[in-house]
């Protein structure tokens, strides 16, 4: 990294008018805030990314045995409706690419739980050339339920424990990936090589949220300039809109 | 055909092809050792006149001492219930065999796959792209040369983990081994 920040070669944004507006920090909005975290974990989809063994335990933690519904936890099956992503156990390289395209489509607020020892450190797999070891290198990780594998109580606590982060406003990891959206796609680089790009517009996305950070632009993403123009033209970035989009977008 | 005669033709068969060392495992399970351009024959002969239909598998061995593979070819007789591992030894110089897919079509998905994992490459068989390791640009992993651990160290980081308990184990001269 330079010593000047020079990186932002990625063009400024153009105001599409449906950007989110900063919080007014008065006190309804605070109980109003607070209301909405409180239904919030009260009613979480988890999209299960069943990568691994672990995924055995999640029939028994979901259905009428353990029934995870009594927290208001369900499964979905689209990435765009979930909130949380489950993912049950080892995690291969070509998985990872999936699993960094599945959770680019989940809308924040968004979590990511590891199950398994595999998603903590490679768990059995430690020396396969074919799994990756941290999860929380690639994509930002609230919490893991270790175990080989977990039991559906585990689970259950686990995402008790969400629950209870979710409720006191902990659960902020999702804002950490475009914060520090440099970082993340530096390792993703490092495994997938240097054209990794996803169809998703990060950068935009954290202007969108608000959430550009110092550490979202640097060396890694200045290697996603080469495919801007191809979101352009799919009309999948809000960096440059075209007229018509516009004025659609303020009506 | 009744069994007797088809386990007869089998014997036969071996006793035609010349150089091929036969071993009787036990009932039901015969090894044969061939030359690598007699194999394709044998194999021929096998499903042609013994009814050795099936292919199970292929599955290739890497002897980094002798800078050579071994390539299994597994077939089934439905009939007899007899499994005959025709085994062959490939030079890793060379590096190529030539397909059976014409003989036994399930060899293609074999072939394909001993290629990516051992680099073993098949003429004549008609899909020698990747097949599961799409997204793998290293050696093939499977040959004894390639080093997974180092790999792995050069990749990857380890999370520490160091937790109260188990330094209180390896105080007391325990803890995990090496």
């Amino acid at each position: 990294m330079s010593e000047e920040k020079t990186f932002p070669a990625i063009p400024p944004a153009v105001s599409t008018g449906i950007a989110c507006e900063t919080k007014k920090d008065s006190f309804l909005q605070r109980v109003m805030d607070g209301f909405a975290e409180f239904c919030r974990a009260r009613s979480l989809f988890i999209l299960h990314y069943c990568t691994g063994c672990g995924a055995i335990e999640l029939p028994p933690a979901i259905t009428s045995r353990f029934d995870l519904e009594r927290l208001g936890v369900s499964p979905m099956v689209t990435p765009r409706q979930a909130d949380i992503l489950l993912i049950t156990g080892y995690v291969s390289i070509k998985t990872l690419k999936r699993i960094i395209l599945t959770y680019e489509q989940m809308q924040g607020p968004k979590y990511v739980i590891g199950i398994c020892s595999c998603t903590v450190n490679g768990g059995m797999y430690w020396n396969s050339y074919a799994t990756a070891k941290q999860l929380n290198e690639y994509l930002p990780v609230d919490m893991y339920i270790a175990g080989c594998m977990p039991r559906p109580e585990a689970v259950q606590e686990g995402l008790k424990q969400l629950r209870e982060k979710i409720e006191s406003g902990e659960a902020n990891s999702w804002e950490d990936y475009f914060k520090r959206y440099d970082h993340y796609l530096g390792n993703q680089q490092h495994l997938f090589g240097d054209d990794w790009h996803t169809p998703t517009d990060v950068i935009g996305e954290a202007r969108h949220y608000d959430l550009l950070g110092d550490e979202s632009l640097g060396e890694h993403t200045v290697r996603l300039e080469k495919y801007l123009q191809h979101h352009q033209e799919l009309g999948l970035t809000n960096v440059e809109l075209e007229p018509e989009n516009k004025e659609l977008m303020e009506r | 055909m009744s069994k007797e005669i088809k386990a007869v033709r089998l014997d036969e068969v071996l006793g035609e092809m010349e150089g091929a060392v036969m071993q009787r495992k036990r009932p039901g399970r015969i090894r044969v050792d061939i030359e690598a351009d007699a194999l394709p024959t044998l194999l021929q002969l096998l499903k042609g006149r013994a009814g050795y239909l099936h292919l199970s598998s292929i599955s290739c061995v890497d002897w980094p001492e002798d800078e050579e593979f071994e390539l299994v070819y597994h077939v089934w007789s439905y009939e007899t219930g007899v499994l005959v591992s025709a085994h062959t030894r490939i030079s890793k110089q060379s590096a190529r065999y030539i397909s059976v897919y014409d003989l036994y079509v399930p060899a293609g998905f074999f072939e394909r796959d001993i290629y990516e994992m051992y680099g073993l490459y098949f003429e004549g068989s008609p899909h020698m792209e990747k097949f599961i390791l799409t997204e793998w640009n290293g050696p093939p992993p499977m040959l004894k040369s390639f080093d997974t651990e180092e790999f792995v160290r050069d990749t990857f980081d380890w999370k520490e983990y160091n937790p109260d308990w188990l330094q209180e184990i390896v105080a007391k001269g325990g803890g995990i081994v090496e």
